[in-house]
């Protein structure tokens, strides 16, 4: 499995929320602005990564019977780890995600690659296959961002960038650069509405792109046998 | 013999990866609690002084009572900072609210909330629009209500029951402090 | 006493609903709303394990976590083990005792496990510092808001069967959208509170 592979695979083809449709609850909950979503993607790729080493490091020893606890504590202490670092040095994107850092201990994303992939394959794969599919996350959640913050409050990079000044804050002071008047945005965006409706539709706009670049692909082979 | 291995070795497994997983736990703890304590510390403090500025708070004996979390009384007689939580839209609205010893409300800061994004959250943004409607309670006393409800404090628009919300508490806190006062 | 835990069950029910507000569980809701069978089979062993889970987390963090001193760092791993261990007892429980039982919901059980709801109830209850009874019926409300919401889902997927719409959308992405004016429509319930 060479690295371009996992890398599409993670990306696009087997992109964890639009392809493999799991991890949703926060994909949706916390995608209102960008400082949100780089945060939580980060937090998800680096926890990912993690746990992906270590549970491939021990692989053979852990028993059959006992295997998914041993992975959801091992997902837990990692998520606590940055939980806590969090707190510690990033306050405002902690108090800004509450309580949905701690719930990536359930993000099926996590457990479901330590079933699959990691309790299999080596450690390097296995890294390597935590960061390709942690960035997929992460591009997802970005996108997601862009387009509700964008069309809903009118900003892009609220939180993260300081709209005067044009640099990057952390202390989620930020009101990022307005784009669209205040008050002609659409607001409905910004709630629960929105994040249904906004992962729906890049799902759709996923799928559909997916099939084209599958029919394309059929045709050539078509093509090459006559 | 072999079953009784069987059935151990998991259980000696897991467990001994749940005790690694503490102790690392355990250290990282250590190396983050002091600067997790600082920085609730240093909030709690920024969000007393900005409604209330003083020296030093102490915090009172109030049993708190569901809308009351705790009292503080600042330095030189200056006042209280009650912090009260109220029943919004989405959830609950907690706010400090800083009392002057005129019993007249001198600022109100929302600490934390889960109100609606761009509507009801408005009222704990650092805006023009957050900072428009905050001020209004300033210099407030008796009972605050929103126009709707014959007050005087305008509504942010569209977040009526935010608006409410928060009126109430300020009234509460207020209350009370007409009791220590 | 009784107006708070009125107003609690109010809101996991209806205003803070757990799927179309929280967005918690969502996996578990699109995953088995596609039949009201199985949608109902999952409802009840979400109640279940979410009072089930309350009771117990709250017990284990105010007389284990706390004394200790270690509630800020073990109290996800507590719990999540906490949950792991009652989905696999309940499992075998009813496996033994009610097997009828056991054969219309055991296929759920191992899936609540990874339901954020579970979890993230027993987190929220933690943060906003519930009593016993308080957490306790925040499980059972919250697992009946599930209900809710996914009972009523079902009903509409089970229409989605006949409606014509874009080929791209087939499979969760009509039921997101779908989802979408449910979610629009429980926000009408905002503000609801015992006076």
């Amino acid at each position: 499995m060479n690295a371009k592979k996992q890398l599409t695979e993670g990306l696009i083809t087997n992109n964890p929320v639009l392809v493999q449709q799991i991890g949703l609850c926060a994909t949706m909950a916390i995608s209102t602005t960008l400082f949100n979503g780089i945060g939580m993607g980060l937090s998800v790729l680096i926890i990912l990564t993690c746990c992906n080493v270590v549970v491939s490091a021990i692989r053979k020893i852990i028993p059959e019977q006992v295997r998914l606890a041993i992975f959801v504590v091992v997902i837990a202490g990692f998520v606590t780890i940055v939980d806590l670092l969090l707190q510690a040095f990033i306050p405002a994107l902690s108090s800004a995600l509450g309580v949905f850092i701690p719930l990536i201990v359930v993000n099926c994303i996590i457990i479901g690659r330590a079933e699959s992939f990691s309790s299999k394959e080596g450690v390097f794969l296995s890294f390597r296959d935590g960061v390709f599919q942690g960035l997929g996350y992460t591009c997802v959640l970005v996108l997601m961002c862009l387009f509700r913050e964008l069309l809903g409050s009118g900003t892009i990079g609220g939180g993260l960038l300081n709209g005067a000044s044009g640099l990057i804050t952390l202390d989620g002071t930020g009101a990022g650069f307005r784009i669209i008047p205040e008050g002609f945005g659409i607001g409905a965006l910004t709630l629960p509405f929105g994040g249904f409706l906004t992962l729906g539709l890049l799902m759709a706009v996923m799928q559909y792109a997916l099939r084209k670049s599958g029919e394309k692909k059929a045709r050539k082979e078509k093509e090459v046998k006559e | 013999m072999k079953k009784v291995i069987d059935f151990v070795k998991p259980a000696v497994i897991l467990l001994l990866v749940a005790a690694v997983v503490a102790l690392v736990l355990g250290l990282v703890d250590m190396v983050t609690r002091d600067r997790i304590e600082a920085i609730a510390e240093q909030t709690m403090n920024d969000a007393m002084q900005s409604v209330l500025p003083a020296e030093s708070y102490e915090q009172l004996d109030v049993e708190p009572d569901g809308e009351v979390d705790a009292a503080y009384e600042a330095a030189d007689d200056a006042g209280w900072v009650v912090q009260v939580t109220e029943v919004g839209s989405q959830g609950t609205v907690t706010m400090m609210v800083g009392v002057g010893s005129d019993l007249a409300c001198t600022g109100i800061s929302v600490t934390d909330s889960s109100e609606t994004a761009g509507l009801g959250a408005i009222a704990s943004q650092a805006s023009e629009a957050g900072d428009n409607f905050r001020s209004q309670f300033v210099g407030q006393s008796g009972t605050v209500a929103v126009t709707k409800d014959g007050g005087e404090i305008n509504a942010l628009t569209g977040a009526t029951i935010t608006s409410r919300a928060i009126a109430k508490g300020v009234t509460t806190a207020l209350a009370l402090c007409e009791t220590l006062g | 006493m009784f107006a708070s835990l009125v107003s609690i069950s109010l809101a996991a029910i209806l205003t803070n609903n757990f799927i179309f507000s929280q967005f918690l569980g969502i996996c578990p809701f699109l995953g088995v709303s596609n039949k009201m069978s199985t949608a109902t089979g999952m409802s009840v062993a979400v109640i279940f394990v979410m009072t089930m889970a309350s009771a117990i987390c709250w017990v284990i963090n105010e007389y284990l976590l706390i004394p200790f001193g270690v509630e800020g760092f073990m109290q996800t791993v507590a719990y999540i083990l906490v949950i792991a261990v009652l989905v696999q007892f309940v499992e075998m429980f009813l496996k033994k005792a009610i097997p009828s039982l056991y054969s219309a919901m055991g296929i759920f059980l191992p899936l609540i496990t990874t339901n954020c709801a579970v979890l993230g109830v027993v987190l929220l209850n933690t943060q906003n510092t519930y009593n016993f009874l308080e957490s306790l019926i925040d499980g059972f409300t919250g697992g009946l808001g599930f209900t809710v919401a996914i009972v009523l889902f079902a009903s509409v997927r089970e229409r989605l069967q006949f409606a014509d719409y874009p080929k791209a959308f087939e499979g969760f992405a009509i039921c997101l959208v779908s989802a979408a004016l449910f979610a629009l429509a429980f926000m009408g319930f905002s503000g609801m509170k015992i006076l």
